[in-house]
């Protein structure tokens, strides 16, 4: 089972997983995982394409029904509508509107979680730094642009959690740098955030690391302590030194 | 339901139409190009050819039968005689003539008498370029009959009711009929892509309920069919005599087709119609994986109900076996209830329109619950 690390144990879990299991006719997306995670903390789901993130992550916002198992957010078993309010999901596809403009984006979810405040809508796209796009229809930004629009969608409601399924993909180092930089304002101010990648070099930017191969956690820990573990200085090979443990279903 | 949510929708949907030029050009061009086109085909078609039955040829005046019969021979047409009104209604029933000319036993006489024109009825276009034909050639006979004053001439038909122009009866068929098919397709179309392009998942992950959803699109894309409808009511039903200006010679825009009853009440039957449109179009999208399935649904779904809800066919004459279907299409009832407008003046007394509007709001209701039961939180 998961081991627990560098969590303090009196801080009461914002996310939680229990024996959850998806499958797809034959296929076992997500086999059994099982998991605590605190508020005030960068998670990441790191693991290779088809290793059963994004399920997982819609498993935890409630979007699809566990086969087996059940995910809790905030207290709330998942799927749960009135959780929804609380929760900013950024999803693998941008899940944008491209007829509309940036703003009417940005506006248009906001207006979904009952937002109507023009500074809430300018705040978020000054964070993605789109201030200045926002007449642009979202048809003709970049493929960068329309992750950060995508990505404002997400914050515009300031969520407590945060779900971000590949939230940096085709976005330039420099605004990876600033990306990150928020998501870590956004930590300490108490959000509890679970970002999936399978980019190992972002991995060191979260606070602990859960390697997810064949639909399991086969690891979890700080990039320091896998490795440590692995007795390599690769994230990378930390990862198949992991993976090499667990019998491929 | 929440209200502001609803109206976020709604006006998503609103915006990212009105920057949709093709969607706008079928929904609100395309109608009134199709509509003019029908209109100018049914009034200005070629001559057809006349089988003409004269009944009563035995007691009018030889030299003037002759001179009729002449006149619509010259016009290309065959006629043959009938003893009486039975045996020539028999012979268009069977298909050997089309039109029977009743003249009256005082056909010479003066004072008020009546020609009675029959057709069967079936085929209101192509009947009236047939009745225009015969009309020339009597008119042109009796006329030179010296010394009499020109009968009336009236239209019978064996089925059905006539009606002078045939755009009358389809007018109302054609308006109904666009106003369901392009709201349909633009509906179709815009929730697929809101499934295949990963914003219904993004959207399921805000507290939006699903009736929420299906009732920002109806009150969305109602809005655009209110428009389109009115914009098509006043090209079909108005007309305005724009005078010569210049060299350009006068000409009238619209196609000024009559109508008996208030056209806010058929206004009210194509709306209705309309937003039943939109839940058909959500509910359709479930099964469809790309727009060109949406296409594909035509000839499926719509096809069908252009045969058999009354457009071209009266629903009385579809054969038996089919017939039992009509009643489950809400395009009959959106014809007949704009038929019942257009030609009957029908007003919210009339029994049959009240039923007609009934059905048609209670399908819009159920399409509507059925469209938000097909759109799930679990949508992969």
């Amino acid at each position: 089972m998961a081991r627990v690390t560098a969590s303090p144990s009196t801080v009461e879990p914002s996310i939680r997983a229990r024996g959850l299991v998806k499958t797809f006719g034959p296929i076992r997306a997500v086999a059994d995982i099982s998991f605590d995670l605190v508020p005030g903390r960068i998670f990441g789901l790191l693991g290779p394409n088809g290793s059963g993130k994004t399920t997982l992550i819609r498993l935890l916002t409630g979007m699809t029904r566990p086969t087996a198992g059940h995910a809790e957010v905030l207290g709330a078993i998942m799927p749960d509508r009135a959780i929804l309010s609380r929760i900013g999901y950024m999803t693998q596809s941008d899940g944008i509107y491209t007829a509309l403009t940036v703003a009417e984006n940005v506006r248009f979810f906001a207006a979904t979680y009952g937002i109507r405040d023009q500074a809430a809508i300018l705040d978020v796209l000054r964070i993605v730094d789109l201030s200045d796009r926002q007449r642009t229809i979202a048809s003709t930004l970049s493929g960068g642009q329309r992750r950060r629009l995508s990505l404002a969608c997400a914050l515009v409601h300031r969520p407590g959690v945060l779900f971000l399924d590949e939230p940096t993909v085709g976005i330039d180092p420099l605004l990876r740098v600033e990306f990150w930089a928020h998501f870590r304002r956004l930590a300490e101010a108490g959000a509890t955030i679970v970002v999936s990648s399978h980019v190992m070099d972002e991995a060191d930017r979260c606070d602990e690391l859960l390697f997810v191969r064949a639909g399991q956690v086969i690891a979890r820990g700080s990039g320091g302590e896998l490795r440590q573990r692995a007795g390599t200085q690769d994230l990378e090979q930390a990862f198949l030194s992991f993976a090499g443990t667990v019998a491929t279903p | 339901m929440n209200a502001r949510r609803v109206q976020a929708l709604v006006r998503r949907v609103v915006e990212e139409i009105r920057r949709d030029r093709p969607s706008l050009a079928l929904l609100f061009i395309a109608p009134i190009i199709l509509t003019g086109l029908v209109t100018f085909i049914l009034r200005d078609g070629s001559a057809p050819v006349v089988h003409a039955v004269i009944v009563g040829a035995a007691g009018a005046p030889t030299p003037l039968v002759g001179e009729i019969e002449g006149g619509l021979r010259d016009g290309g047409a065959t006629v043959t005689e009938a003893p009486d009104e039975t045996t020539a209604r028999a012979s268009i029933a069977d298909g050997t003539a089309s039109v029977a000319i009743v003249l009256p036993t005082d056909l010479l006489a003066s004072g008020s008498r009546t020609i009675t024109l029959i057709t069967d009825g079936l085929d209101p276009s192509g009947e009236a370029a047939q009745l225009a034909v015969v009309q020339k050639g009597l008119l042109a006979a009796l006329t030179s009959a010296a010394g009499t004053t020109i009968p009336a001439i009236t239209h019978a038909t064996v089925y059905g009711t006539p009606t002078t122009d045939q755009i009358t009866n389809f007018a109302p068929a054609i308006v109904g009929f666009f106003a369901y098919f392009f709201v349909y397709l633009l509906t179709g179309v815009s929730f697929l892509r809101e499934r295949t392009g990963g914003t219904l998942e993004r959207l399921m992950a805000t507290p939006v309920r699903r009736g929420e959803i299906v009732a920002g699109y109806t009150l969305g894309f109602g809005l655009f069919a209110t428009v389109q409808v009115a914009l098509l009511m006043t090209w079909v039903l108005g007309s305005v005599r724009i005078p010569a200006i210049g060299p350009m010679p006068a000409f009238s825009v619209g196609l000024g087709v009559a109508i008996a009853g208030s056209p806010l009440m058929a206004f009210l039957v194509v709306l209705l119609l309309a937003l039943g449109a939109v839940s058909l179009g959500i509910f359709l999208s479930t099964f469809a994986r790309t727009e060109l399935q949406i296409i594909q649904f035509i000839p499926l779904v719509l096809a069908p109900q252009f045969l058999l809800s009354g457009v071209l066919f009266p629903v009385s004459s579809l054969p038996g076996i089919i017939q039992p279907l009509a009643p489950f299409l809400p395009l009959t009832y959106a014809i007949d209830g704009l038929r019942q407008v257009f030609i009957r003046g029908a007003d919210l007394s009339v029994g049959a329109l009240q039923l007609d509007l009934a059905v048609l709001a209670v399908i819009a209701l159920f399409f509507a619950v059925i469209a938000s039961l097909t759109i799930r939180r679990d949508v992969v």
